[in-house]
């Protein structure tokens, strides 16, 4: 499986390069932000480390710009700053995951392979309940055609909802789908976890009845 | 002292100045009172030389003869301080008055018409003498009328004057001092407003002097504001460089540690720990050193209201589902409208994120971000349902460098930060139990009344406005 390591520390570069070779990467090496944009473009990579302060073109315009392209490789920032600032503007510009420095090379490796399994399933099977419409591989979910940013904890419930087509499920067996538990206070945090949804795809998309529990709507 | 205070300095030169206005004016008054009286008695003088005048004639042997004599009986008192005297070359004659004394005759030229001046007279008196040369009919030369009166009473009437014009100009004097008193206190008023701002200007450097000064201040307001920005910049200057000095080390120290795992993949076991424990005492050093730049800026910073506050929140809650602590959570985020936090940017986001990855880091479902507002204080809440703390581990978490989980991934440093924040925007923070379960974080900022400024009259605050 191919990643693309993009530092330009003389050290580091290397360092890194070496450490995913050994987990089994196979491993390019670019060492500024104009050849590893163009390599990002032209190559099929499996993911990407990418450090924020490159020569010629910096890191988070870099990513932009893989994004713009419609490059969708899952992309691991790698950076000196790791204020939560950072880490905000870097997953907003289409990161997947962010490592500041300096790093456990171990947790960092552990990172990447987890990106890596989680992207992996290219089959994509497509489930379409009500508007909502949920690629079973990739973990995302479109609602009418438009993509929508989801955790994957709220994933993992609308994919339970829309195995479930046209029955309420109760809040209780939600919750020991998704926790393992049918404890009452986590019964309470799947409304919770309904109501962040709701802000996000539409309050009307998921019905809810007293008592019943929940649906997709139009299922 | 005079030399320090502008208001004394204003103060005397008002006084001087008034009192040598109200002198110059006292002299002058004076002068025009002791004119108008000496014309009054010049006339009244003029009066009986000119019926004295009216009959004058000359006796065979030239010496003037006056035939209408004035009707004062004061000219016939010895030594009664008004005199007539009649004078030719040929002899002369005088009132009884005069007694055995002579008025005292002009010198230089003679003038054809009354002329008057003051001249020391008979019995010691100085006098105020009116005089004419007049020829006589049929006769060959002019004869001197000199009419004369005691000028002391008018001396007396001007001692008197001035006296009582000294009394009233000095209590107006005092008069004038109290209204420049109060005009100096009202004109200088506005720079106490601005003395009193620049002290809240020290407070929060962010700060500006607000506009509406009057014309006069406004260029001064300006300049400490323009001051204000230049200091602010530096700051900003010197914080980005020891930020940007802290953050550039990262890179050395994360080549520094590859360097130590290559080290022990020879089997320099001893070499590697030497350089993990300094890296680990550099890498502290550097956060805590990162934390205090930005608890030191943060007391810069405005306000967030509801809207900033959730945008915020949320865009954290994005990252942290993406992480393996925080896939499997439920992120449950409440806050109220009219939420208003002392805290601005980027620094609420940190804030808010160690809190928020902490909770993540020990929940087993739920994560609860709320807000608060009463009448005083305002709050913001960060729970879990996880195991929490013990109260002595509460303390000892927000020391800094301590962690809540040595296995947790993380700085570690991630409520201590949280600590100095606070401390920085005049907050506090409480660890406690949450009614999920596990840890509570309440952040809690006392409400700032800015309005609550002291009420003037009306007229007061336009004068002092304008």
């Amino acid at each position: 499986m191919r990643v693309l390591v993009v530092e330009d520390d003389p050290v580091v570069g290397p360092d890194l390069a070496q450490a995913l070779t050994e987990a089994g990467f196979v491993v390019d090496l670019s060492r500024d932000g104009e050849d590893a944009w163009y390599r990002g473009d032209v190559e099929d990579y499996a993911l990407a480390v990418l450090d924020l302060g490159l020569p010629k073109l910096d890191g988070l315009s870099v990513l932009k710009r893989w994004r713009a392209e419609g490059r969708d490789f899952p992309v691991l920032i790698l950076s000196a700053r790791s204020d939560w600032t950072e880490k905000v503007e870097g997953i907003q510009a289409g990161a997947d995951d962010y490592v500041g420095k300096p790093f456990a090379m171990g947790e960092l490796v552990a990172r990447v392979r987890g990106l890596v399994r989680r992207a992996a399933g290219h089959a994509s099977p497509l489930v379409a309940v009500g508007r909502v419409t949920l690629d079973t591989g990739r973990m995302t979910a479109t609602v009418d055609d438009s993509p929508v940013r989801l955790s994957p904890l709220e994933y993992r419930f609308l994919d339970l909802l829309a195995h479930r087509p046209g029955r309420f499920l109760a809040a209780t067996e939600i919750a020991e789908h998704l926790h393992g538990t049918d404890d009452a206070a986590d019964a309470n945090a799947i409304e919770a976890l309904v109501l962040r949804l709701r802000r996000k795809v539409g309050p009307e998309v998921i019905e809810s009845r007293r008592g019943f529990g929940y649906m997709i709507a139009g299922s | 002292m005079i030399r320090d205070s502008l208001r004394l300095r204003l103060l005397a030169a008002a006084a001087v100045a008034i009192l040598a206005a109200l002198a110059l004016a006292g002299a002058g008054m004076g002068w025009f009172f002791e004119r108008h009286i000496e014309q009054r008695e010049v006339d009244a003088l003029i009066r009986d030389g000119k019926l004295i005048a009216s009959d004058l004639r000359v006796d065979p042997a030239g010496a003037p003869v006056a035939d209408a004599r004035p009707g004062d009986d004061r000219y016939g008192e010895a030594g009664s301080g008004l005199y007539w005297q009649l004078t030719s070359s040929k002899g002369s004659a005088h009132s009884d008055s005069l007694w055995d004394q002579s008025l005292p005759l002009p010198r230089g030229a003679d003038r054809a018409d009354w002329r008057a001046r003051h001249a020391p007279g008979p019995f010691g008196k100085s006098l105020l003498i009116v005089e004419r040369p007049i020829v006589p009919e049929h006769a060959a030369e002019p004869v001197l009328v000199q009419v004369a009166t005691d000028d002391a009473p008018f001396h007396a009437a001007r001692r008197e004057f001035n006296r009582e014009a000294a009394l009233s100009l000095g209590l107006l004097w005092l008069f004038l001092l109290i209204a420049a008193y109060v005009q100096v206190t009202l004109g200088l008023r506005p720079l106490a407003a601005v003395r009193r701002q620049i002290g809240a200007l020290r407070g929060n450097p962010a700060a500006r002097l607000p506009d509406g000064h009057p014309r006069e201040i406004a260029p001064l307001a300006e300049a400490i504001n323009a001051l204000a920005d230049a200091r602010e910049a530096d700051l900003g200057r010197a914080r980005k460089r020891a930020g940007d000095l802290a953050h550039s080390l990262k890179t050395p120290l994360a080549a520094l540690a590859a360097q130590s795992r290559r080290a022990r993949e020879q089997g320099a076991d001893e070499a590697a720990d030497g350089l993990d424990q300094a890296l680990a005492a550099m890498r502290a050093t550097l956060e805590t050193e990162l934390a205090r730049t930005r608890a030191a800026a943060a007391r810069e910073a405005g306000r967030s209201n509801a809207a900033d506050i959730e945008t915020r929140i949320e865009s954290i809650v994005a990252v942290i589902e993406r992480t393996e602590a925080g896939e499997r959570l439920i992120f449950d985020v409440q806050v109220p409208e009219n939420l208003h936090v002392p805290v601005a940017g980027d620094d609420l986001t940190e804030l808010l994120g160690a809190l928020i990855e902490n909770a993540a880091r020990h929940a087993r479902h739920r994560v609860r971000v709320s807000g608060g507002v009463d009448q005083a204080r305002c709050r913001l809440c960060v729970e879990d349902d996880g195991p929490g703390l013990g109260r002595e581990s509460s303390e000892a978490v927000l020391a800094r460098g301590s962690r809540l989980d040595e296995a947790g991934p993380g700085h570690g440093l991630g409520l201590a930060i949280v600590s100095d924040l606070m401390q920085a925007t005049g907050g506090e923070i409480a660890l406690g139990r949450s009614a999920l379960g596990g840890l509570a974080a309440s952040l809690t900022w006392t409400v700032t009344q800015q309005d609550a400024l002291p009420r003037k009259g009306r007229l007061l605050r336009w004068l002092t406005r304008r």
